[in-house]
């Protein structure tokens, strides 16, 4: 299966990543009143073997080493490139999906393409089979890292994201009674968070806690949200609704307990093991309640964790 | 084979001591939806379930099964127990999991319902 | 046991995953609810359940959970299939009932988790 995964993944991941993902912005143009000749020492010191010809920003055309060649045969080496270069360049939007690229790619057989945005159409990027390759690489590298680099990696996973920011948050909006997607967002968290490198233990802790906070909020609730946020040493998962409440937390936080409705069980949930499921996965939880208002759980996964913790939670798990 | 049998090889422990073990099992049953033990369930069966709730023990008794074993080392409220001992249905426990306990008890003779 | 000798030891149709039967699974776990599933499956089990719904495909994957196995003949709609195959997880349904299925599969091999005390868990934390 893993090789099967590894395949599903990469497909995933080409409808999900973007062209700007994978494109290089720094692109090398020329203009289309410069002569030929110029065309030279680009091609020659950056090593490309096609030029985007820009005016005002846009894509007027492409001129490539072949045409280059042609002139110099011709003797045609003042001959301006407006007159030489391929119009109706084919192009590849900023936004589309990485998918588009590839298909574009087996299309066409050629070796790069400019990347232009939707408004305006001006030129931002350029990107090549390689630069599709390494992206994809680069964000499939994410699932398999050992230890070492798991524990390093998980306090500079910002690096990765936003770098201006010092938390990232994933808010989940939950419809109340939607018993189809149950288990959904929680199931799109635990993607993004093995994305993010974060190790398959902890991820799974999380993902489980955010499932019975999830479904919780469905059996129970008329809606609420989820909001994990994913800070260098730990992520604190909030769930949070506007009623009816729960009368009792104490009782509710005893395993077996459950005031769901016989019909809610014969869908799978209501077993009552959904707070302590939660508990058993938190190292820090906090659940605060009040009738008519709502509920608010509160939960901490360390990323680090300590000795202590790690040998709790083998014996939790070993059990 | 005995329900006292069947506590006695799976070391269940038995939660309602008023009820007598002295009943013929006619074969298993698992399952935690009780619209499927109403539905499928044979007289005499001894039903396996995580479920604790008041609820299964209308279903037993409608159903005339032998006793419920509930799994997982869950434990049933007081209430319940109180009923189960009011409809005698001796309701028995176990620290292991369904899939387990349902291998045992085929193990010592237990058959599922055939069609 | 592998995925190919449990669908042939409990009579199971394979409806997703037919290139991952060669895969080994050590554990047995039966269940048709959801929390319990999270509560103390492993990986590498299999899950017999009952419920075919896609709650069981997003608790299957949060679990990580590979194989599912529905008895009693139940069959899942096609967006429960294709949610499967999404997260690559096999298949397969068999018209035995719960007790018979693990029955075989023990006789055969797979184990459970041994003993459970869930409020000895409790007390821990």
């Amino acid at each position: 299966m893993t090789k099967d995964r590894n395949f599903t993944k990469i497909q995933e991941l080409t409808y999900e990543l973007r062209v700007r993902d994978a494109m290089i912005a720094d692109v090398v143009t020329v203009s289309p009143k410069q002569a030929i000749h110029n065309l030279r020492d680009v091609m020659r010191e950056k090593h490309i073997s096609g030029v985007p010809v820009v005016d005002e920003g846009r894509v007027v055309g492409l001129i490539s080493i072949e045409d280059y060649i042609r002139c110099l045969a011709q003797g045609e080496m003042d001959v301006i490139i407006e007159r030489r270069m391929t119009r109706d360049a084919e192009t590849l939007y900023a936004d589309e999906p990485l998918v588009h690229a590839v298909r574009k790619f087996e299309q066409y057989g050629f070796g790069r393409f400019p990347v232009i945005e939707r408004n305006g159409q001006k030129l931002v990027g350029i990107i090549t089979k390689g630069n599709i390759i390494k992206c994809l690489l680069r964000k499939l590298e994410v699932e398999y890292h050992e230890e070492e680099i798991h524990h390093y990696r998980a306090s500079h996973i910002f690096e990765d994201i936003v770098a201006d920011k010092t938390n990232l948050v994933l808010k989940y909006e939950i419809a109340g009674k939607d018993f189809d997607r149950a288990g959904q967002s929680a199931s799109r968290l635990k993607k993004t968070l093995h994305r993010l490198g974060i190790r398959p233990e902890i991820v799974r802790r999380i993902a489980i806690v955010a499932f019975e906070a999830e479904i919780n909020i469905i059996v129970f609730t008329d809606g609420g949200r989820l909001t994990v946020s994913v800070c260098s040493d730990r992520i604190t998962i909030g769930a949070s609704d506007n009623g009816p409440g729960i009368p009792d937390t104490e009782q509710a936080m005893q395993p077996s307990f459950s005031t769901a409705p016989d019909w809610i069980r014969e869908m799978g949930f209501g077993a009552g093991m959904g707070l302590c499921n939660i508990r058993n996965c938190a190292d820090e939880m906090s659940l605060a309640s009040q009738i008519g208002k709502g509920t608010n759980l509160e939960v901490v996964i360390y990323l680090n964790g300590n000795e202590a913790d790690k040998d709790v939670r083998r014996q939790n798990e070993a059990s | 084979m005995k329900l006292k049998d069947i506590v006695e090889r799976l070391h269940l422990e038995s939660a309602t001591p008023r009820c007598g073990l002295d009943r013929e099992v006619s074969g298993g049953y698992a399952s935690d939806l009780l619209s499927d033990v109403m539905a499928n369930s044979r007289e005499g069966n001894v039903w396996v379930t995580l479920q604790v709730h008041q609820n299964i023990i209308a279903v037993a008794s409608l159903k005339e099964l032998s006793g419920i074993i509930i799994v997982n080392g869950r434990k049933a409220e007081q209430e319940v127990l109180a009923k189960a001992e009011q409809e005698d249905i001796p309701v028995m426990l176990t620290g292991l999991q369904t899939f387990e306990i349902a291998g045992r008890l085929c193990e010592i003779g237990i058959r599922g319902n055939t069609k | 046991m592998t995925l190919e000798e449990i669908s042939k030891t409990i009579e199971a149709e394979v409806l997703v995953g037919q290139d991952s039967l060669k895969t080994e699974v050590k554990i047995g776990c039966a269940s048709d609810l959801m929390s319990d599933v999270l509560a103390f499956a492993k990986p590498d089990a299999i899950l017999l359940t009952g419920l075919a719904n896609r709650q069981v495909i997003y608790t299957a994957n949060v679990a990580d959970i590979h194989a599912i196995c529905f008895i009693r003949g139940k069959e899942p709609d096609e967006k429960t299939l294709k949610l499967a195959e999404q997260k690559g997880i096999v298949l397969m349904t068999t018209r035995l009932p719960m007790f018979v299925s693990c029955g075989r599969l023990f006789k055969n091999g797979l184990t459970g988790l041994g003993y459970l005390d869930i409020s000895k868990r409790n007390d821990q934390r």
